[in-house]
């Protein structure tokens, strides 16, 4: 009998001091906003930026064969997302131009999805191809150490900041800014945190503006 | 929980086959000493569990191997952290989660007829493993740190009826680890424990 009893306060006491989950409602109601740049930048000297309208890129192991996020009717995160940064690049002094009248700068915005969740610190010392042809037919390289997350099943909306004004003669362009935010597929609302994460990004980045 | 349950089937034995003995099954509620800032908050997940043999036949000097666990939460609102590189921005939460394992003596006060109550102060040495974790969206960093466990103990069995082996146990313990973690500015971890729970004795 008084095993039985010891034995039912263990599975008791077991079950209270087990390890809780967190509480995922606060973690996920807002997405974690990492911004890097190129410290040896002057972004003073930009006056002028290009970015897309309405289509934002995919990056995705699922879906191989999609490279590009279409504003819609049933999807309207793409132009949300562009209009978020537009905005805040405006209000920082830049002046958005035609990608045909020589911008400064590129924006890119897209998601990567589904890739297995690691972080790893990478050192600028390679170069590598522009993944969906937004950079003008350049390559792309990081001029700064950074730090990137990935995640299966998972999504970070990235904005990265390409300097179009010194193009190295191998056609290749500098990344001077990023910022990665993520999770989009775990969110609670995915277009109010999207928007908060973008502007967070650019308050967190105070050296961003003429 | 097959660990748990295990330990259970091996303490429920000893106590069933050992005379002047005893197994215990606490509620251990733990108080972070080391490194408040990270995590401050009192832990009321754990739980401690042993046996414990006399040695003589005084029942004054006992000893026998003590297994706990416990688990620290605490909830760290947005903030932006800098760096020279860039920022990152997020809510999070802290997260230790602490085993330990001992080999402990106790000497046990001679208190009236010592048949009901039996004060007693004591050590334990051994091992414990803590993981360090910051949980922030769906991410997680972790770092796990295996470490020397010292823990001085006091407290007191109390036994409920000459003719019953159940009893109930307080005591009170200070664990000091040095599975500390660089990564979170621990040096070392210690906190202060309050355990309550039941006894079974063999005597």
């Amino acid at each position: 009998m008084q095993i039985r009893l010891i034995s039912f306060g263990f599975v008791l006491l077991v079950s209270w001091s087990c390890k809780p989950e967190a509480d995922a409602l606060r973690l996920l109601d807002e997405l974690v906003v990492s911004t890097n740049y190129d410290t040896g930048a002057d972004f003073g000297t930009y006056a002028t930026y290009s970015i897309a309208t309405d289509t934002i890129g995919f990056v995705s192991n699922a879906h191989p064969n999609d490279t590009i996020i279409v504003q819609s009717s049933q999807n309207t995160y793409p132009r949300v997302v562009l209009e978020s940064v537009e905005s805040n690049m405006d209000n920082l002094g830049y002046t958005r131009v035609e990608k045909d009248q020589n911008p400064d700068l590129r924006i890119n915005v897209y998601v990567i999805n589904d890739f297995n969740l690691f972080q790893q610190i990478v050192y600028p010392s390679y170069y590598y191809p522009s993944y969906y042809g937004y950079g003008y037919g350049y390559g792309s390289y990081y001029a700064y150490p950074y730090v990137n997350t990935y995640a299966t099943n998972t999504g970070s909306l990235v904005v990265e900041i390409l300097d179009l004004k010194n193009i190295t003669p191998n056609n290749t362009v500098k990344v001077i800014w990023s910022a990665y935010m993520g999770d989009v597929y775990s969110t609670i609302d995915l277009i109010k945190q999207s928007k908060d994460a973008i502007d967070q990004a650019f308050v967190q980045s105070p050296y961003l503006g003429i | 929980m097959k660990i748990y349950l295990a330990i259970l089937f091996i303490f429920s034995c000893l106590t069933v086959s050992a005379q002047e003995s005893y197994f215990y099954l606490n509620w251990d509620v733990n108080v972070p000493m080391t490194n408040k800032d990270w995590i401050g908050n009192s832990s009321t997940r754990g739980a401690k569990a042993g046996y414990r043999h006399f040695i003589g036949d005084e029942r004054k000097f006992a000893a026998g191997v003590d297994f706990n666990w416990s688990y620290y939460q605490e909830y760290k609102p947005t903030e932006t952290f800098q760096n020279p590189g860039g920022a990152i921005t997020t809510d999070y939460f802290n997260e230790i989660f602490q085993i330990g394992l001992v080999v402990s003596g106790q000497y046990h006060f001679p208190v009236g007829n010592r048949e009901h109550f039996f004060p007693y102060a004591g050590l334990g040495l051994g091992a414990n493993r803590n993981d360090y974790s910051v949980l922030y969206n769906i991410y997680q960093d972790q770092e796990s740190k295996w470490g020397f466990l010292a823990r001085p103990e006091a407290g007191i069995l109390i036994r409920i009826g000459t003719r019953r082996k159940l009893g109930a146990m307080a005591a009170v313990h200070y664990d000091y680890s040095t599975a500390g973690s660089v990564n979170y500015d621990y040096n070392n971890f210690s906190n202060v424990g309050f355990q309550l729970g039941v006894m079974l004795m063999q005597w």
